[in-house]
């Protein structure tokens, strides 16, 4: 396209102002002092100069420019009815020592040898447009397209080419490809429309930047390494930009290391920005997505769900899962009747593997602990006696296999463990109308058949019944060898 | 993709309560007759008590599976489980006692082939599990599917939905058990 090839004729200028050499310091120097639009402005300027399309082609270009009009042109211009390129206006400019040395040098200075391969091309391409290889609006779309690519490639101005001039044109072309898809929706609609339409015009904008890469090829005859040096630069860069525009970019750094390529219009998914295109990431993608989901389906059914953390917010649905089932349990438990079936069974449930949740369900339950608690107390209140024979026997019984089953029982009931010294200290302080609730060493005998020697008196145990009874009286039960551990009463 | 929204509107709690309820509320009565049949001695025992208490208990599991019905993984899992414990537990007697709401003798084929069926269908859907199972999550992912019913066969995604439903069901279980037990107890 034009602003392509005049870019062309630009820097072939400045090669041929430092007398057909190229001289990295000067164009480093020239292109890190301007700033980038009035760069852009210069080479305009220097491209204006000297070209000079067929009328009839430099109408049909007109026409498709001036609909786009890109902000740029009017940067330049400013004048909407000129044609872009007759700068004759002047430019804002802001460097005026800049400016002299190249306006001297370009006004007579013909398109050198090297780039009128590339003048060819890009009026071949322009003729393959117009002879509607494409159709106009992918023409259009094309000219918009390489208009903002020289826009961006302007924009990157002295940042971009660090090696010379021969690594500019190529290294902004790729550069602005892989900002193409970064940028507006518009430059991504317009580059697609670039791989959509009939393989004819791919193949043009495949012969242009072929013929670019050749042209710099040619043009670069001194300095292969440099040329080599930002092709691999631009072929990084590309790779740095991710996966944006992949196609683009394939077809890029391929044609510019070798000879033309057919374009190969592939069904891409156009990732977003920063993600790859990868069919692996994809899937992972997706999988993570739908866990998310779930788990935030989970967190409304859980409560307590406040939790950011996946871990933790496992941990709570672990947790409230393993409680919903132990008050399943207990509810078809308390259906048999009674504290003395309910008590028992609170116990045995141990040897099923989840003693653990015993003391949870006390601690977490709130409902099921009161409404169990309720059951016992109501049939404790009946006939309390016998309840606490019963219960005495059972806690006897776990405490010869399992301690922990054993104050699990105890705990589920509301009761606590204790030193005899500490619970007779307590019963004598607090309450002595409550004597016959206290029988401290009756039931040693039964219970001495655990074989755990309950013959002195400290070994004995006492049970402080839970306040939620009403009785508030202390109950001496059982025997236990070690100093009993304490609990609060609920 | 699947919404969350779309866990909600699945569970129409509406037609598992009414058929728990029914079959619960069946099994209970059989359970009450066999207690009677049972001797009078030896009702109170800690060992009869807990064997009642398993039937109630999975009685109670097993009408709220089968009113679930087969669709979802953890309801067939869990009424392949009653059933082998049955087995085990009652040996002859086990065809006699079937349990409540569930009629599987029939079934037991169309049983297994669904569950096949649908088993190949859920693997498909979420993959490469390793970075989960590796991780710091698969420890917890492990623990529930230790709790979940035929959790164990289940990746990360499946087995987040299984617990969703689960959890759903284990509620309102729980909700109806406790209306029962007060109105028997009031």
């Amino acid at each position: 396209m034009q602003p392509c090839s005049r870019e062309m004729q630009g820097m072939s200028s400045l090669l041929n102002a430092s007398s057909s050499q190229i001289s990295l310091e000067d164009l480093q120097q020239q292109q890190s002092q301007s700033s980038s639009s009035i760069q852009g402005s210069q080479i305009h300027q220097i491209h204006a100069s000297h070209y000079e399309p067929p009328p009839s082609h430099d109408d049909f270009l007109e026409q498709m420019l001036s609909t786009l009009g890109p902000p740029s042109w009017a940067d330049l211009g400013g004048q909407p009815g000129k044609v872009p390129w007759d700068t004759t206006t002047t430019v804002p400019d802001g460097n005026g020592p800049n400016n002299k040395p190249r306006d001297d040098e370009t006004p007579d200075n013909v398109p050198a040898f090297p780039f009128d391969e590339s003048a060819n091309l890009a009026s071949k391409f322009r003729n393959h447009q117009i002879s509607g290889g494409c159709g106009s609006k992918s023409a259009a779309a094309a000219a918009a397209a390489m208009m903002l690519q020289h826009q961006l490639m302007l924009a990157r101005g002295g940042g971009a080419a660090g090696a010379g001039e021969t690594g500019l044109v190529p290294m902004p072309l790729s550069l602005s490809n892989g900002e193409f898809d970064r940028s507006q929706n518009d430059v991504v609609d317009g580059s697609s429309s670039f791989k959509s339409p009939t393989s004819g015009c791919d193949a043009a904008v495949q012969a242009l930047y072929n013929g670019f890469g050749a042209g710099s090829l040619a043009g670069a005859g001194q300095a292969p390494n440099q040329f080599h040096h930002p092709q691999g630069g631009s072929m990084a860069a590309q790779q740095n930009y991710g996966a944006s525009g992949p196609a683009m970019n394939q077809t890029q750094a391929p044609s510019g290391s070798s000879g033309a390529q057919p374009a190969q219009p592939r069904p891409r998914v156009r990732a977003r920005r920063g993600q790859a295109t990868d069919p692996h990431s994809i899937a992972e993608r997706l999988r993570r997505e739908r866990i998310a989901e779930r788990m935030k389906a989970l967190q409304e059914l859980v409560p307590n769900a406040n939790k950011t953390d996946k871990a933790s917010m496992l941990d709570e649905i672990i947790d409230y899962v393993k409680f919903l089932q132990l008050q399943v349990k207990v509810l078809s438990m308390s259906r048999l009747g009674g504290a003395a079936a309910v008590a028992p069974l609170v116990a045995d449930m141990s040897p099923e593997g989840n003693g653990g949740d015993c003391i949870q369900a006390n601690s977490n339950g709130g409902t099921h602990g009161r409404t169990s608690n309720g059951n016992t107390n109501n049939n404790q209140t009946a006939s309390s006696n016998d309840t606490m024979t019963v219960t005495e026997h059972q806690v006897a019984k776990l405490m010869e296999e399992d301690m922990g089953s054993a104050m699990q029982y105890l705990q589920g009931k509301g009761l606590c463990l204790m030193p005899i010294s500490l619970a007779t200290a307590i019963s004598t302080a607090t309450c002595h109308t409550r004597n016959p609730m206290i029988n401290n060493n009756h039931h040693h005998p039964p219970i001495g058949s655990n074989g755990e020697g309950p013959s002195s008196p400290s070994m004995s145990v006492l049970t402080v019944q839970s306040a939620t009874t009403g009785n508030g009286a202390a109950a001496a039960d059982g025997s236990v060898k070690d100093a009993a551990s304490v609990s609060q009463p609920w | 993709m699947m919404n969350p929204q779309r866990l909600s509107l699945s569970f129409s709690s509406t037609s598992y309560k009414y058929r728990f309820v029914q079959g619960f509320i069946r099994a209970l009565k059989r359970i009450n007759r066999q207690k009677l049949a049972t001797s009078l001695l030896s009702r109170s025992s800690p060992t009869e008590i807990y064997k009642r208490y398993l039937k109630v208990k999975s009685a109670a599991d097993a009408s709220m599976a089968s009113a679930v019905g087969l669709r979802r993984a953890w309801s067939r899992a869990l009424l392949q489980r009653i059933r082998d414990q049955e087995r085990i537990n009652f040996g002859n007697k086990y065809y006699k006692y079937c349990p409540a709401g569930t009629r599987i003798r029939g079934k037991s084929t169309t049983f297994t082939m669904i569950r096949n069926i649908k088993r190949s269908s859920d693997d498909r859907n979420c993959k490469d599990q390793e970075s989960i199972n590796n991780g710091a999550l698969g420890w917890k992912a492990n623990e529930l599917r230790k709790l979940v019913p035929g959790g164990e066969a289940m990746d990360m995604c499946n087995l987040l939905d299984e617990t969703a439903h689960y959890i759903k069901c284990l509620a309102t279980q729980v909700k109806l058990m406790k209306r029962i037990a007060d109105f028997a107890s009031a």
